[in-house]
């Protein structure tokens, strides 16, 4: 992010601001603009879930706080704070408490790993990917931990069944990324975006040559995230709510935020690896059409933003969409369905990607 | 495994049709639901000629008679509609009235007053 670091430099030189500052300051922004879109988001992802599958089942979903229903999750938000915060006598008091905390904190990590434009990259490490793929892991661990902490039989179950579940999908998620790793020649998350901007356009993007790869890991992360159908650990006919059955008020809330962040972060890794990532799909950036000179320049990252964060709205409204047409599988259906038809094939598409790497490499340079 | 699949594409386009069909919600308080012609609502009495026969058919028995005052309870009234079918003068109406709720008992105790007497 070079050009936006000289950029702020140069403001703050203007109004007689040592650099030092600037450099330090310089790094508090991003995390700024993070967790306050990161937050916006959630609260707007909450209200399209429940206004979509309202739709969906040809209801009307929440219309009455506020015009449209817009201020529902503002309202739900506040009730969850004002809660009374309850730790069962029997329950491990540090763990319990510490669980929804280590829900959320690695969903902010993974968001600074992903690169929003050409210049909004956070934290740029050479190999993104298995970063990404080791924090993505984390909350896993937090939900172990507090359906263990909480000593009730419901929430054990449901940290057990996530944790055999995560277990048996990681693999096929490893193997499409391998994929994708394989054609862009490059574990970095912004040299596999710009890896997929070839002359063919938008099928030139990764969904095209690694479609297999695509459909197996959108699969898998919707296993991961404990979406239907695969909301095992949540089952409410089954387990009441599963690993958060005695979780209430604020600590409830952060293993809500938890997972619509890292179902946020999850629709953008899946829109970096295989839609292109900021790339535009109509091949050219609309800002540069219409803007030139230095004013272009700064919009056409904006843009980039813009199509990033339209992709990753796209993969969320069908993942709301699975949600509202399938019903929840069975535990023993999910681990198999994983271990003997998931794993081949993402497999399998492994070696595909490596064929099309050596006879048709020079395509993606 | 082609049939599972075509299975799971057909069912995900059919709920996605329902993103453009109308609610079937009704936002009650604002809109109301279009009534039937035979709907059995709050009883109405005008014009009684105090024969009793709406007391014998009463089957939860909600009805009583004093001189001037007809009394219906609504805490026993099942709106069947069996005073409004057997009255000789057709002077019990079942209204549209179905909005009852009330916060006091009083309010559930109907009182008509029967001292003017039908036509003839």
């Amino acid at each position: 992010m070079n050009y936006l670091y000289f950029l702020y430099i140069e403001f703050l030189t203007k109004h007689n601001v040592p650099q030092i500052i600037g450099d330090i300051t310089f790094y508090c922004i991003p995390i700024t603009i993070i967790f306050i879109v990161l937050l916006l988001v959630v609260l707007a992802l909450v209200l399209a879930e429940r206004k979509l599958l309202g739709w969906f089942t040809q209801r009307k979903g929440p219309n009455r706080v506020g015009f449209w229903g817009i201020l529902q999750t503002l309202a739900d938000a506040l009730k969850l704070l004002c809660k009374e915060n309850i730790t069962p006598s029997s329950a491990d008091r540090f763990l319990f408490n510490l669980a929804p905390i280590l829900m959320f904190t690695p969903a902010l990590v993974v968001l600074g790993l992903i690169p929003y434009s050409s210049e909004f990259m956070f934290v740029n490490f050479q190999t993104n990917v298995l970063i990404y793929i080791i924090f993505a892991g984390f909350p896993i661990l937090s939900i172990l931990i507090g359906g263990w902490a909480s000593n009730n039989k419901y929430s054990l179950f449901g940290g057990m069944r996530n944790v055999s579940q995560v277990l048996a999908y990681e693999l096929p998620i490893a193997f499409s990324l391998l994929g994708v790793i394989t054609l862009a020649s490059s574990m970095n998350l912004g040299k596999i975006t710009l890896a997929q901007s070839t002359q063919y356009g938008v099928l030139g993007w990764f969904w095209m040559p690694c479609i297999i790869g695509f459909i197996v890991m959108f699969i898998s992360i919707l296993a991961e995230l404990n979406r239907c159908p695969f909301d095992l650990p949540e089952a409410e006919s089954e387990l009441i709510c599963g690993y958060n059955t005695e979780y209430s008020g604020m600590r409830f809330a952060l293993f809500y935020l938890g997972e619509y962040s890292l179902l946020f972060a999850n629709a953008l890794f899946l829109s970096v690896l295989f839609l292109g990532g900021y790339l535009s799909p109509f091949g050219k950036y609309i800002s540069t059409v219409f803007f030139g000179g230095q004013i272009g320049e700064i919009l056409l990252y904006f843009e980039q933003v813009f199509w990033l964060i339209l992709k990753s709205f796209f993969i969320i409204f069908v993942v709301i969409w699975i949600r509202a047409v399938f019903p929840r599988m069975a535990s023993f259906d999910l681990l198999k369905f994983s271990w003997a038809f998931l794993l081949p094939i993402s497999i399998l598409n492994l070696l595909l990607m490596v064929l099309l790497k050596y006879f048709m490499g020079g395509v993606y340079a | 495994m082609l049939k599972g699949i075509k299975g799971l594409i057909v069912s995900m386009l059919t709920v996605f049709k329902h993103l453009f069909k109308n609610s079937v919600t009704l936002e009650y308080p604002e809109k109301k639901i279009i009534l039937s012609n035979n709907f059995r609502g709050m009883p109405i009495v005008e014009g009684c000629i105090k024969c009793g026969t709406c007391i014998k058919v009463c089957p939860s028995g909600a009805i009583k008679i004093e001189s001037d005052n007809f009394n219906i309870n609504m805490e026993k009234c099942i709106f069947c509609g069996n005073c409004a079918y057997y009255c000789p003068k057709n002077c019990i109406k079942m209204s549209d009235n179905y909005e009852l709720a009330s916060s006091d008992k009083n309010d559930l105790s109907l009182n008509f007053d029967i001292s003017k007497k039908g036509e003839e």
